[in-house]
């Protein structure tokens, strides 16, 4: 494993924490899986294609090691901390209170969406990537991910009334 | 006035929502783009559901975004770099004197006489402390990196000096050079900071005691040497070359977004 590798990874985890906490709600637990997925990365580095994207890879760490986590243990789903959806670090850079309760809002509606549809709307929404390199990610065929993307935004979009207000 | 019987965010579209969803993501071409642009100027229902995804996007990322912020975790730094005390910074390597520095590739002169080069990992003890990881949005060095041409000085109101040696594109977004002189406390940092549109990450840090009789003296050629801590980094991460300053100032102008 080369010096390079591990400084791509430490470079990568400000994204990979906050993938993992759109996945998780809360703030530990997310925490504890990058911690995990990093061990994975560190463990299994030769499987790193160099040029390739890392954190695409991290990405499917991430997503790999949380869905064998909810395999696991199928009753607990998902835990939003009340810190985590309205006082967490986050709420901070919403100045304002109804601000911060939209982003709790937000939180809570991640939530409560399916695995599937997660994992797509963070990594489209939230980190940015392309519908082909999230099909890669995730090893789905594009099509797929553009059927959860649907669904992701017809259950969420709902519950946030974003731009209603300023509609009406 | 939207019609209140259906639920917010499941009211039809004239266009179709899986294409007016790809418009926002960023998956259409120019031409296809454009042709959504000029049918939402006609169709206001449609330009609302894009509107509602738009703000959904900020949303997340605003719900989720505290760690891109944030330093990453000492602990979780410590397990993945277990044998380097604090890895993103460079020590100069010890040198008699160095006539002065240029950064290589870039053809700037910087103003700055580096002493008897000794290795010191500053401390933070102020807000111009250039440390690896995201730098706060209201601080001096963020506002330097988003607005400060290459070559130009600004002063801070204790004394210091910024500067900004050049800027170069990556994959990703960009790169800035940067470097810090507190001629009053003889410290001097130099550190690349990249941004992908949204704020500005320290990735490597340079940092020296300035030698107060070198500093006097002004300024001279650069061997360049101690530049080549920047380069590994930018090698690895596929950085393209400096920009000029008419693709700076265009930089500049659209807020580093690519």
């Amino acid at each position: 494993m080369t010096d390079s590798f591990r400084h791509d990874l430490v470079a990568v985890v400000p994204k990979l924490r906050r993938f993992a906490r759109s996945l998780v709600g809360n703030v530990q637990d997310a925490d504890d899986l990058v911690q995990a997925a990093c061990e994975r990365a560190l463990r299994n580095s030769s499987q790193f294609r160099p040029g390739s994207r890392m954190d695409s890879w991290m990405y499917r760490i991430i997503q790999n090691l949380w869905l064998d986590d909810k395999r696991r243990d199928r009753t607990r789903g998902t835990a939003i901390d009340p810190d985590d959806a309205h006082l967490s670090d986050e709420g901070k850079s919403a100045r304002l209170p109804e601000d911060r309760m939209m982003l709790a809002q937000v939180r809570v509606a991640m939530a409560g969406l399916p695995p599937g549809q997660r994992e797509v709307l963070a990594l489209i929404a939230i980190e940015g990537l392309s519908y082909k390199e999230t099909a890669e990610v995730l090893d789905v065929p594009v099509g797929t991910v553009m059927s959860r993307l649907s669904r992701a935004r017809e259950a969420l979009l709902p519950k946030l009334r974003l731009t209603e207000g300023r509609r009406q | 006035m939207i019609p209140p019987e259906l639920p917010y965010g499941t009211r039809p579209t004239v266009m179709d929502k899986d294409r007016l969803a790809a418009f926002v993501d960023g998956e259409l071409g120019p031409e296809a783009a454009a042709s959504v642009v000029m049918h939402l100027a006609d169709h206001p229902m449609d330009q609302a559901y894009v509107d509602d995804l738009v703000a959904a996007n900020v949303a997340l990322m605003q719900a989720f975004g505290a760690p891109m912020d944030e330093p990453v975790p000492e602990d979780l730094r410590n397990f993945i770099l277990p044998s380097v005390p604090d890895a993103s910074v460079v020590p100069f390597r010890a040198k008699a004197r160095p006539p002065a520095l240029v950064w290589g590739g870039l053809g700037i002169g910087v103003a700055l006489a580096a002493g008897l080069a000794v290795a010191v990992f500053l401390p933070v003890v102020d807000p111009l402390d250039l440390r690896p990881g995201p730098l706060p949005a209201a601080s001096a060095l963020h506002a330097a990196l988003t607005d400060q041409p290459a070559g130009e000085v600004r002063s801070t109101q204790d004394g210091a000096q910024i500067m900004i040696l050049g800027s170069v594109p990556t994959p990703e977004g960009y790169c800035r050079e940067i470097e810090v002189v507190r001629a009053a406390s003889g410290k001097f940092q130099a550190a690349l900071a990249c941004t992908q549109g949204v704020g500005w990450t320290v990735e490597v840090v340079i940092a020296e005691l300035l030698e107060s009789a070198g500093a006097a003296e002004g300024f001279g050629t650069a061997s360049g040497d101690e530049a080549q801590g920047f380069a590994p980094f930018l090698d690895r991460i596929g950085a393209g070359a400096f920009l000029g300053p008419d693709d700076e100032a265009a930089a500049i102008a659209k807020g580093w977004n690519r």
